[in-house]
């Protein structure tokens, strides 16, 4: 009675009415009147009403203005986000619903007060939140407030695998996976066009060869066109052909005899500076096959009257002999490709060359560089180890050896190996595996399904072979 | 994986409000999506905002796109051209990694830097900072007649300028930011190489004035 009483002296008031201490009394018997009380009543009721109104306004205004942001989501990635009431500070909501989620492959889960699912399209959308709050009339419309959310594309479906033109000149196939016999061993290999070519339709770049040859020594050969090259593809194809073409020489093949002698030499530990000799062997034999393979891109670039450097590419050639002590092993290395052998129990990884890596990209050498065959450094890029056996002798461009090694740093290291064989064998993302088997009848198909495993910002050609 | 920091330095002084400082945000909002299209781009490209008034601040950290959302800038204060090029100069030493042995680092950070007037602190100090960071290119635009090109070229010798700071010159400008880091991208996720100067990047629309 007291509050009414106040309530209505305080109406009374800011219309200018004020009661004096004498009109008490009266006021009092006008307040019990029947009439008046109820009118009283209606007042109370439509000023709380009007209160909590306001109040309700208060709330779906703040709602309204306060940003909200929605983690972004990408297209085929399973997505999960809290979208919490209490967290947002969001106490009054009696009733809500989304609206523009299930169209995207999402659904709100109000147990767990997450967003989920997996988005089936990318794009700039608005999500619908509608919602009431408490004290708002049951019939009053839903508040819509509209949130702003990104869905990325799935960044596999933004490249595009564009034909190569077959009819130019220098075209090769985009992909090529081989699996055959070599030396007493055998030799899989693969070379594919990384998705930044097939994107704009360019060509693959990679390139590769091998060859057993008439005095049982093998080859395998391994060459990167450099991306910066019109013609690289060709650069690369000729480096690897000349360096088969080479070696194929009547004289070549002649001159490969007197190693054997050498070797025995070295077994037995006869012979004057036995080492020096080999050592002098593989200089001048593999270094002559180097310079014939630079001579002939040089010949090719003044007929085509192309610049020398158009024809950019790296090479790596690997010469292989089994004897009865064991295998004799030659190399040659200019660029960023390793040349790796692996030993019989896998327990010690032997690197047939160093790396021409720059501190910033781009410092890689080609052999189209007359500079490298006057550099002091040229003695330096050759190898030669004799070893009991080996277990695998893997050769790669750096579009296998960015995403799988990243930095020289990992390549002495035999753990980083066993991880590469390991991924080999199926321990990957998509669980794709190769067995490395002789007698495994799907082993192209295997290894080229391997070749398109997924790197972030890794999508040069790729070009792996592997003697096993 | 080799990030590509991109950073965006973008006046919000009180000139700007109105017109110009929306034109600022939705340009940035449509070159996000835009550049999200580009494969090379969402893999490689990381964006960071930092605007400067009366004060400079990053306002998005160093970012990939996929993950990037604009903050709501405001448009109020000085213009402190030379804090901005110490935030942004503590922000590369923070954000941009380097190479070494064991990992390797962050392709040279592209700078955009977009102002309308003259700067009112001490930029010279700011600029002395910023030239001790490594860039693969810095470019500055001024927009409208207010900015002072001559003061940009010390900045920087890659300037362009817009004739009047409005919406469809802003959005020239952010379209050709938007192919300029897409150009980037291609070239050091393709061919390893990173692009080194104007010239490398695609030919400004019309409303681009390059400033000689």
């Amino acid at each position: 009675m007291n509050d009414v009483k106040q309530l209505v002296i305080k109406l009374f008031k800011s219309n200018q009415i004020n009661i004096p201490a004498n009109r008490t009394d009266l006021l009092d018997k006008f307040l019990q009147d029947e009439k008046n009380a109820a009118s009283i009543n209606i007042i109370v009721e439509n000023l709380n009403q009007l209160m909590g109104n306001w109040k309700s306004e208060e709330k779906i205004n703040e709602i309204m203005q306060q940003p909200v942001r929605v983690l972004n989501a990408t297209v085929g990635k399973p997505y999960e986000t809290s979208f919490d009431f209490n967290k947002l500070n969001w106490k009054n909501i009696v009733a809500f619903e989304f609206k523009g989620l299930e169209e995207v492959g999402l659904r709100y889960d109000e147990k767990t007060k997450q967003i989920t699912g997996v988005p089936t399209q990318s794009g700039d959308i608005k999500i619908t939140f509608k919602f009431k709050v408490d004290g708002q009339p049951e019939e009053a419309p839903f508040n819509e407030k509209i949130i702003p959310f990104i869905i990325n594309p799935d960044p596999k479906s933004l490249w595009k695998n564009v034909e190569s033109d077959k009819n130019d000149p220098y075209w090769k196939e985009n992909d090529v996976t081989v699996f055959a016999p070599i030396g007493d061993r055998h030799i899989l290999v693969s070379s594919k066009r990384g998705r930044s070519h097939a994107n704009v339709g360019s060509y693959r770049e990679d390139d590769f060869a091998f060859k057993d040859l008439e005095n049982g020594w093998s080859l395998v050969v391994v060459a990167d066109g450099a991306g910066s090259a019109k013609l690289s593809r060709k650069g690369s194809a000729l480096a690897c052909n000349g360096v088969v073409e080479f070696f194929e020489e009547r004289e070549s093949v002649e001159r490969l005899v007197e190693f054997d002698g050498l070797l025995q030499q070295y077994k037995s530990n006869t012979g004057e500076d036995i080492q020096k000799k080999l050592n002098h062997f593989v200089y001048n034999n593999l270094g002559k096959a180097a310079f014939q393979v630079h001579k002939k891109l040089e010949a090719f670039a003044t007929e085509k009257s192309i610049a020398l450097k158009d024809l950019n590419s790296t090479l790596i050639f690997m010469l292989f002999k089994k004897y009865d002590i064991g295998y004799a092993l030659l190399s040659f290395g200019v660029g960023d490709c390793p040349i790796a052998v692996l030993n019989k129990g896998i327990t010690e990884v032997v690197l047939m060359n160093w790396l021409d890596v720059g501190e910033f990209g781009g410092g890689t050498r080609f052999i189209t560089m007359p500079e490298i065959f006057k550099n002091e450094k040229f003695s330096t890029r050759f190898g030669f180890k004799l070893v009991d056996d080996f277990s695998y002798l893997i050769m790669m461009s750096d579009g296998i050896y960015d995403p799988k090694f990243v930095v020289e740093a990992n390549l002495p290291n035999i753990k980083k190996w066993k991880e590469f064989l390991a991924d080999l064998g199926g321990k990957n993302d998509d669980g794709v595996k190769v067995e490395l088997r002789a007698d495994n009848k799907e082993i192209e198909q295997q290894f080229s399904g391997w070749m398109d495993f997924w790197s972030t910002g890794n999508h040069d050609d790729r070009t792996l072979a592997i003697v096993f | 994986m080799r990030r590509l920091p991109v950073y965006l330095l973008l006046d919000t002084s009180g000139s700007m409000t109105g017109e110009p400082i929306e034109a600022v945000k939705n340009g940035v909002q449509v070159m996000i999506s835009s550049l999200r299209q580009n494969p090379q781009a969402i893999e490689t490209a990381f964006i960071s905002i930092i605007t400067f008034d009366s004060v400079a601040k990053q306002v998005v950290p160093l970012t990939d796109l996929a993950s990037f959302q604009m903050v709501d800038i405001k448009a109020t204060g000085t213009t402190c051209l030379g804090d901005a090029l110490k935030v942004v100069s503590t922000c590369i030493d923070n954000e941009v990694a380097k190479t070494t042995a064991e990992q390797k680092g962050d392709w040279k950070p592209l700078v955009f830097i977009m102002t309308d007037g003259i700067p009112t602190d001490d930029w010279q100090v700011g600029l002395e900072e910023f030239k001790k960071r490594k860039t693969a290119f810095t470019v500055a635009c001024a927009a409208g007649s207010g900015a002072d090109t001559n003061l940009l070229k010390q900045i920087t010798e890659n300037v362009v300028s817009l004739d009047t700071a409005d919406s469809q010159s802003i959005a020239k400008f952010f379209t050709w930011v938007t192919a300029s880091i897409g150009v980037t991208s291609t070239k050091v996720e393709d061919g390893g190489k990173e692009v080194t100067g104007l010239g490398e990047l695609p030919p400004p629309p019309s409303e681009l004035n390059i400033v000689t």
